[in-house]
């Protein structure tokens, strides 16, 4: 058996066999909690990762992205009752829509200018969710009552949830995965480095810049919708400003442009909350001296977008290297 | 002529407008300097309004030395900012660094950071609920002018912020080091080679700005009664956008986009609930990027 299929296989264990039985052994639903909310931020942080990291568009307003898909889902579910199984592809079109609204007129900005206009549409998202009451309820947030309903069969128990929200936010990051280590992806990073170069040869930098950019928003709203339907409720505060830059600092301190460094960067700072419970009241301060000393140590991320690019090649090389075909398709 | 309760309306909006300009003030100065956004300014505001409401508690001496007290704190809370969180990313100042993205980036980041922790810390000092403040040091005492009612924060407020901006004017067109940051936020390798200490400009721009800053939270402290460590965040946002609808290093276009905006937000009070004013100043944010790219008063850019 070859290494990287060797890889695969572990990860897939861990997710779909270690991971759960450990949590069955704790017996706590405290526990089921964190490991969802490790995958819903794993997913955000890999669609973030898209557009930040891949095509080097600073995004400050993710998390409000990632609300239109959890009200999406939570309204569709609680006021005209469309189920899990139709709710979870709506809330990603639905985020999509909104973000392809966002980039028709944004998309030309350059960098810091870009930045403060998602910064803006993000606040503008929040405040529909905070004061349009008629439509989101307000303050007082969503409730969804509806319990995670998969074709007709409805899953009850902690360990259903926990396969199908693991289930889905696998699939997500193992397509985003694909996308980032494409040619696609490959002329995203190109963008990123030089754009009017990458224009010059013959590539459409704005049509692009907006895939990349409703991708990662339809991938947001599936995440914002995974979230609904394991809490259960949802209230504004869950999508404001500073949850953008949570997942902004995921990815930073994992690594900007690396897929896995994203992911570990995202447990870390899902986890280290939780284990640093013990601290109490210092640890949000922990946290923040984590990110300050991950910054100035560690500037390329945990794990950096060089040594991700090697891992991605080998283990998605070994495939390519197989092909004998005259074409030859990517790297050797 | 016009309706009273609009002329009172515009009142606030001025006195709105100054606290974002003195705030706005700090952001274009360090983003002048250094090319990069200050995350962390947002919260040299909660510490000035802060520093104020301990010196209230602890000795109630005069406004005007809680205004200085909050000064200090602002100025001291710049310079640790610059030496912990800016600092340690411009060791290396050839032309490519200072340009290079992945070095901006660090430093929003590292900024970002210390403002959590500043924020942090102070929700474990002082506890995340509303501090109140001695009533005798409320600036909200009303004076009727004819048939509309202002309080004394405005005249206040209005006074205080002319007197910074007269000052802030003389210090960047005639003192030494006034001069030192026009040249370093012109251009900063040029600056250097002419022999000015960029380093100690740009700590200067640090204490200058975050000084300011630091008096507009204290004030707005003191004009609403209610000090907590979040509040630093809505305002700091608001700034933000009057540095870009200014065109991101021009102190005048900031300023006034700054008034802009305050006056706009509490306009709109009158048309629609107060809930939805923040929205026109996103609203505005969007126009002038969509619209006019380069702010409503910048000189064209290079990109960056």
């Amino acid at each position: 058996m070859s290494k990287p299929l060797l890889i695969k296989l572990l990860l897939l264990v861990i997710v779909f066999a270690v991971v759960p039985l450990a949590l069955e052994g704790f017996g706590k639903g405290y526990y089921y909690q964190i490991a969802t909310l490790a995958f819903v931020f794993m997913l955000l942080a890999a669609s973030l990762h898209l557009v930040t990291g891949v095509a080097g568009l600073l995004h400050l307003g993710h998390a409000s992205l990632y609300g239109v898909g959890a009200y999406v889902a939570a309204l569709l579910g609680s006021k005209y009752g469309i189920g899990f199984t139709i709710g979870l592809p709506l809330a990603g079109l639905g985020a999509a829509f909104v973000a392809f609204l966002v980039a028709l007129p944004t998309m030309r900005l350059m960098s810091i200018y870009f930045a403060v206009a998602t910064l803006g549409i993000g606040q503008m998202l929040f405040l529909v969710f905070q004061n349009w009451v008629g439509l989101t309820n307000g303050p007082n947030g969503v409730m969804l009552f509806d319990g995670i309903d998969l074709f007709g069969v409805a899953i009850n128990s902690e360990l259903g949830i926990y396969y199908v929200v693991a289930a889905v936010s696998a699939v997500s990051i193992l397509i985003l995965n694909r996308l980032s280590h494409s040619y696609y992806g490959n002329a995203l990073r190109s963008l990123r480095e030089d754009d009017q170069c990458t224009a010059a040869m013959g590539i459409n930098v704005t049509v692009m810049k907006i895939q990349a950019f409703v991708i990662s928003a339809f991938f947001a709203g599936i995440a914002g919708a995974l979230w609904a339907y394991t809490t259960g409720y949802i209230s504004p505060n869950d999508f404001n400003f500073s949850q953008s830059i949570l997942i902004l600092t995921m990815v930073v301190v994992g690594g900007l442009g690396s897929l896995p460094g994203v992911l570990i960067g995202a447990l870390l700072l899902i986890l280290l909350p939780e284990v640093l419970r013990y601290f109490g009241d210092i640890r949000n301060i922990i946290v923040g001296l984590l990110m300050f000393g991950a910054i100035l140590f560690l500037p390329k991320g945990l794990f950096g977008e060089v040594n991700a690019l090697n891992f991605a090649r080998r283990l998605l090389g070994s495939a390519w290297s197989e092909d004998n075909s005259e074409k030859g398709i990517g790297w050797k | 002529m016009f309706d009273p309760y609009f002329l009172q309306q515009l009142a606030i909006g001025v006195s709105l407008g100054m606290i974002y300009a003195l705030m706005a003030i700090g952001f274009t100065l360090i983003f002048g300097v250094l090319n990069v956004v200050n995350f962390a300014h947002g919260e040299v505001y909660t510490i000035g309004a802060f520093a104020g409401l301990m010196a209230i508690t602890a000795f109630a001496p005069p406004l005007l030395v809680v205004l200085f007290i909050a000064l200090a704190a602002g100025a001291f809370a710049g310079f640790g900012l610059e030496r912990l969180a800016f600092r340690p990313f411009r060791r290396f100042s050839d032309e490519a660094s200072l340009k290079s993205r992945a070095m901006r980036e660090a430093t929003l980041m590292s900024s970002l950071a210390m403002s959590i922790i500043a924020r942090e810390a102070m929700e474990l000092i002082f506890g995340s609920q509303f501090q109140s403040v001695d009533l005798a040091y409320l600036i909200n005492k009303p004076i009727e002018i004819g048939p509309i009612t202002i309080v004394n924060g405005d005249l206040i407020i209005l006074g205080i912020t002319l007197l910074m901006l007269a000052g802030l004017q003389w210090l960047l067109k005639k003192s030494p080091i006034g001069m030192s940051i026009r040249a370093v936020s012109n251009n900063a390798l040029g600056a250097k080679y002419c022999g000015i200490n960029t380093d100690r400009t740009i700590i200067f721009t640090f204490i200058i700005g975050s000084g300011m800053g630091a008096l507009a939270g204290i004030l707005v402290g003191l004009y609403y009664g209610a000090i907590f460590p979040a509040m630093g965040f809505t305002p700091g946002i608001k700034a933000f956008v009057a540095m870009v609808m200014g065109g991101l290093s021009s102190i005048p276009g900031a300023v006034v986009s700054a008034m802009i905006l305050g006056l706009a937000e509490s306009i709109s009070t009158s048309f629609m609930p107060s809930v939805w004013s923040d929205m026109v100043a996103y609203a505005f944010l969007l126009a002038t990027l969509i619209f006019f790219p380069q702010g409503l008063f910048g000189a064209r850019r290079e990109r960056v």
